[in-house]
Order: structure tokens, then C-alpha cells, then sequence
């Protein structure tokens, strides 16, 4: 293993060790166990977008109705239904994954800035559904709703165990996350990114290839969705709406598009600095506004992807993208004797 | 020779009112290396991306070995043995050059799609299919430096290995030489001779460079306001009234 692996790998574990500690560290750091919960939750919804943005290269700024479909997933099929904890959240992605069946064929159909369009304009349709049906979802109020008992212990998830079981959805998520950008199909999707055409040429079905990562990707942000409404016990449209989306994209550029830990991060800056600042300064939204504009313009890759870049280059490597998209973990470890 | 393997009828292709490649027909035989010239804006990447899949035709067929291929998507052109590279390189710029070749090796031995990682069998075989093809285009020194590093000739020495990747029996290449110093379009030319000679593919390509043209092709068609103005062996086209009108001037042919 190279230097650069075993110095993310030590990383990866102690932020996983800190995380399995965060219910005893948070209340000395004054951090409510709740927001601790909707950093895991929006980290799961970066890294959905993230397979998108940063390994498939399509943009999906309307991703926020996979989040509000899990939300609303959950929250209907609790009240009507009556549904356990599990089975909402399992019907929430079910329900994410319906939709991204849906608007998914037409989205195909385009790429760059239109694809991105076109998946604003049917995410407010999810908006708009919701924000309409009153009678059903409650409209601009939203619906409130209570967590149901998990089916097996009988009880209701709260505060720490809640955050546990919200930890354990993140750490399978993120190790299948690990397994399928480094899969011989997350390599295609990285190739894609790179070039669409030349992939085509290889033999590449790519519209393919795009709808799968859009499932899969819709899965991930559904259970994501269903995750916070039950965290928060409300659903309401602003959910679905694209500004969402628009903060779940910034969280993942933020953090760093294209590498695997670097929208954790994003999550983590995001809604803790969201949290902090909008308890202290009424223009809470500009610092975070100036951070995004900074990392456009100074750090394309985000915070995580310039570390790694920062770290390869002393080391003299070419860029982690060279090393880490691809040929570390690809078919070999071998070296090419020159 | 054994028969045609590549070939085109009456195909046209149109932007609004302009008729950029117009009824142009080819026949191309198996195992023979030809090459398509004509002015700037004969029509002939119009008609490389028509004949290739990047554009649908408006009209006409095309047939790869006695299929009829003129809708078929291009990853089924690439699955029944097509290659093809562009004018300007067309590779993956941030990945290595070995995970560009790995890429369409993968996708040739049908794990693109494939979840699991692939089986130490399967992987030592492609494998040691990626250091055939970087040997094969001189490329072993660079194979773990991302392309956009390399030097132009290099990448595009790259893309055709690329084009390789997919075992294609029929190699389409559009303007190899474009932008290269002329030492770089050796290395190019060489490997052109050898795809030929050495691994018996049919290859078409478009080539402003008349030197290369003349010294590679077996047979030359020539390209002219979006129709096929002449096509023959290199010495009939050289000693073509028409087309020494048309594009090629005096003193280059004088010089062959």
C-alpha cells in the first residue's frame, strides 16, 4: 500500500472512531445530538450526489426531490398506513426510486447545463405536488407525523440511538459507496465523466450507465430523506424544493466532488456552520455564500480534493485524481516495469 | 483481400441548407488501408462522424460486414468491431494512460458493467493485454502519467491504442497528423503501417498530409464540396487533372 493510501486510511478510522463517540463529545461542545444526526444525514445525500457530480459528470440540481420523495415516502406511508421505522424507510426509497424511474428516461435525453435544467423543472413538480395536495400532504404546512416503534424491539429509536442507527445507514452506505466507485462499473462512470464520447467509442452503452448511477443515486438520497423526516417527524415541500438541492450540491463541491470522504466533510461545514452562524448573526447565509464563491474560484476540487492534491504533488505524484479515481484499486496493484 | 468489409451507399448528410457530404458512396475491402483527402470543408469529418455513427445519416446505407449499420447506436459498432479516433484527441485526460487502456478493455471483455471486481483469471488477461498495446504503440515509459501530461503525439499515439482496446477488425482514423511536428507523425505513421501490417486491420482514414497519404494508402478517395470527386491507387490520383485542380497543387506531387 502507498504512503498516500495508509495516510487516508488512518484518517477514514479515526474519524470513524470519533463518530462512534460523538453522543458523549457533543454536549461539551455545546452540539445538540440533532444536528450531529443531520450531518450524517446530509453527508449520505452528498454522497449521492457526489456519484453524480464527481464520478458520473452530469449535474443534478434538482436532487432534492429523491430527498423530499424519501421524506414524504416515509411520512405518507406512516400516517396512512401505519408502517414501523424500517418499512417507512424502506418505502421512502422505494418511493425516491419511482420517481428517479420516472423523470429519468426524459433526463437522459440531455446533457451539460440542460441536463441540470430539465432536472430543476421536474424536481418543482415534486414541489409542486406536494405544496398542492393539501388534503394529503398537508401543502405549504407540511405534515407532521410520529416516529413509529422499530417492528422487531417494540420501542421508538431516540436521541443517541437514533444517532446510532443513523450512523450504522451511514458507515453501509459509505463502504458500499467505497466498493462501487471502485467497482470495474464505477470506473466506466469515472470514463464517462472524462470523456462521454470516447466512452461511447469504447463500447460504453452511457445513457445506460447515467440512468443506473441516477438509481442508485436516488436510493441513496431517498433513504437520506426518509432518514431526516423521521429524525425531525415532518415533511413539508421545501424538502423538494431546489434550493435544497442547491445546498446539497454546494456541500459536495464544497467538501471536495470526486473523492470519496470529501462530502462528509462538505455536510459537516455546512450544517454546523448553518447552525452556529444562524444563531448568532441575522446575515448567516453570507459567509457561506463567500466560502462556496472562494472554493469555485480557489479550490475547484473542494477542501478534501486540494489536501489530496497538496499531499500527492509533495509527494510526487501527478494529482490525486491519477492515483486515486483509478489505478490504485483498478484491476492491479502491479507495477509497469519500464 | 477477401472481400468488401466496410461500405456506404448514397449517403447524405445536411446542416439547414448546407450539403455537406452528398450521395458519397465507398466500398472499402478487407485487410486494405485507404485514405480519404479533399480541401477544407470537402465534407470529409462530416462524412468520418456520418459513416462512424456521431452523426445520423440523412439519407443512404451503411454496412459492416454485410450488416446494415446506419442506425445502429455506437457501442454496437464498437461490440461488432469498429474503432475510431478524432481529429483533435479524444482520451480520458486526468486518468493514466494505462486506465485509459483499460477502460475499453474492460468494456471489451464485458465487465463495464460489472458491480464485483473482476477475477484474478480475467484481470491477469487484460493485464497483459495493456502492456501488449503500450509496447505496441511505444508508450511503456508513460503508462502511469495522466494523458494530459503526455506530449501531443503521445496522446494521440495513446487514443489509438485506446481504439485497440476494443479488438476492432476496422479501424477508422480521423486526421492522425493533425498538429504534430514531424517527427512526432513518424512515430504516427509507423503505427499506422504496423496496424496494417502487423495486426491485419482494414483502416480508413482522413489526412490532409499528402506525403503521408501517398506513402500509407492503397487506395485514395478524394473529397470535393461534399462529393466524391476521384478515387483510385495513389498513382492514379497523383496523375488525376481533376484533382490535381481541385486540391493537391503542383509541387507536392512533384516532391512524392
Amino acid at each position: 500500500m502507498r504512503m498516500g493510501n495508509r495516510a487516508g486510511v488512518v484518517t477514514a478510522a479515526v474519524v470513524c472512531v470519533l463518530l462512534l463517540f460523538v453522543p458523549q463529545i457533543a454536549p461539551h461542545i455545546h452540539l445538540a445530538i440533532s444536528i450531529c444526526t443531520e450531518v450524517l444525514l446530509f453527508a449520505m445525500a452528498a454522497m449521492a450526489v457526489n456519484l453524480l457530480v464527481g464520478y458520473t459528470g452530469v449535474l443534478p440540481f434538482g436532487n432534492a426531490a429523491f430527498f423530499g420523495l424519501g421524506a414524504y415516502g416515509a411520512g405518507l406511508t406512516i400516517e396512512y398506513w401505519h408502517v414501523g421505522f424500517f418499512s417507512s424507510i424502506g418505502l421512502g426509497i422505494l418511493a425516491s426510486l419511482i420517481g428517479a424511474l420516472l423523470i429519468g428516461p426524459f433526463l437522459l435525453r440531455r446533457r451539460g447545463i440542460y441536463f441540470a435544467l430539465l432536472m430543476i423543472a421536474f424536481g418543482q413538480v415534486f414541489y409542486f405536488i406536494a405544496y398542492r395536495f393539501t388534503d394529503i400532504t398537508g401543502g405549504e404546512d407540511g405534515m407532521n407525523f410520529a416516529r413509529p416503534a422499530v417492528e422487531w424491539l417494540g420501542w421508538q429509536l431516540k436521541d443517541e440511538n437514533f444517532y446510532y442507527a443513523m450512523l450504522a445507514f451511514f458507515f453501509i452506505v459509505g463502504i458500499l459507496f467505497l466498493l462501487l466507485v471502485r467497482s470495474p462499473f464505477g470506473r466506466s462512470l469515472v470514463a464517462i465523466k472524462e470523456n462521454e464520447t470516447r466512452a461511447r467509442y469504447l463500447g460504453l452503452n452511457t445513457d445506460r450507465f447515467i440512468f443506473v448511477a441516477l438509481l442508485i443515486s436516488a436510493a441513496i438520497e431517498g433513504l437520506a430523506g426518509a432518514c431526516y423526516g423521521l429524525s425531525i417527524m415532518f415533511a413539508y415541500p421545501l424538502m423538494l424544493d431546489w434550493h435544497n438541492s442547491g445546498n446539497i450540491v454546494l456541500m459536495t463541491i464544497l467538501g471536495g466532488s470526486g473523492t470519496v470522504f470529501g462530502p462528509f466533510l462538505g455536510a459537516l461545514i455546512f450544517v454546523i456552520g448553518n447552525d452556529i452562524l444562524s444563531s448568532a448573526v441575522p446575515w448567516w447565509q453570507i459567509p457561506l455564500g463567500a466560502l462556496f464563491v472562494a472554493c469555485v474560484l480557489g479550490f475547484p476540487k473542494g477542501i478534501l480534493g486540494t489536501v489530496l492534491d497538496f499531499f500527492e504533488k509533495r509527494r510526487g505524484g501527478f494529482g490525486y485524481e491519477a492515483r486515486d479515481t483509478l489505478h490504485s484499486t483498478v484491476l492491479s496493484e502491479r507495477e509497469i516495469q519500464p | 483481400m477477401s472481400g468488401v468489409i466496410f461500405s456506404a451507399e448514397n449517403v447524405s448528410k445536411h446542416f439547414g441548407g448546407v450539403r455537406a457530404v452528398e450521395n458519397v458512396s465507398l466500398a472499402i475491402e478487407s485487410g486494405s488501408i485507404h485514405a480519404i483527402i479533399g480541401p477544407n470543408g470537402a465534407g470529409k469529418s462530416t462524412l468520418f462522424n456520418a459513416l462512424s455513427g456521431f452523426y445520423r445519416c440523412d439519407s443512404g446505407k451503411v454496412r459492416f460486414k454485410g450488416v446494415d449499420i446506419t442506425k445502429a447506436p455506437i457501442h454496437q459498432r464498437i461490440a461488432m468491431g469498429i474503432g475510431r479516433t478524432f481529429q483533435t484527441s479524444s482520451v480520458f485526460p486526468n486518468l493514466s494512460v494505462y486506465d485509459n487502456l483499460l477502460i475499453g478493455l474492460q468494456s471489451a471483455s464485458k465487465y463495464a458493467f460489472r458491480f464485483r471486481p473482476i477475477g484474478s483469471a480475467a484481470r491477469k488477461t487484460i493485464e497483459e493485454k495493456a502492456e501488449r498495446l503500450l509496447d505496441f504503440v511505444n508508450l511503456r515509459d508513460s503508462a502511469r502519467r495522466p494523458v494530459a501530461e503526455l506530449a501531443h503525439g503521445s496522446q494521440r499515439l495513446c487514443e489509438i491504442a485506446m481504439s485497440l482496446s476494443t479488438d476492432p477488425v476496422f479501424v477508422m482514423l480521423d486526421e492522425p497528423m493533425a498538429g504534430l511536428a514531424h517527427a512526432e507523425s513518424e512515430r504516427v505513421v509507423e503505427v499506422i503501417r504496423k496496424l496494417h501490417s502487423d495486426l491485419g486491420l482494414t483502416v480508413l482514414f482522413v489526412e490532409h498530409n499528402m506525403r503521408v497519404v501517398l506513402s500509407l494508402a492503397q487506395h485514395i478517395m478524394v473529397l470535393d464540396r461534399g462529393r466524391m470527386l476521384a478515387e483510385g491507387t495513389p498513382g492514379e490520383i497523383s496523375g488525376n487533372e481533376a484533382v490535381r485542380d481541385a486540391y493537391l497543387g503542383k509541387e507536392v506531387v512533384e516532391n512524392v
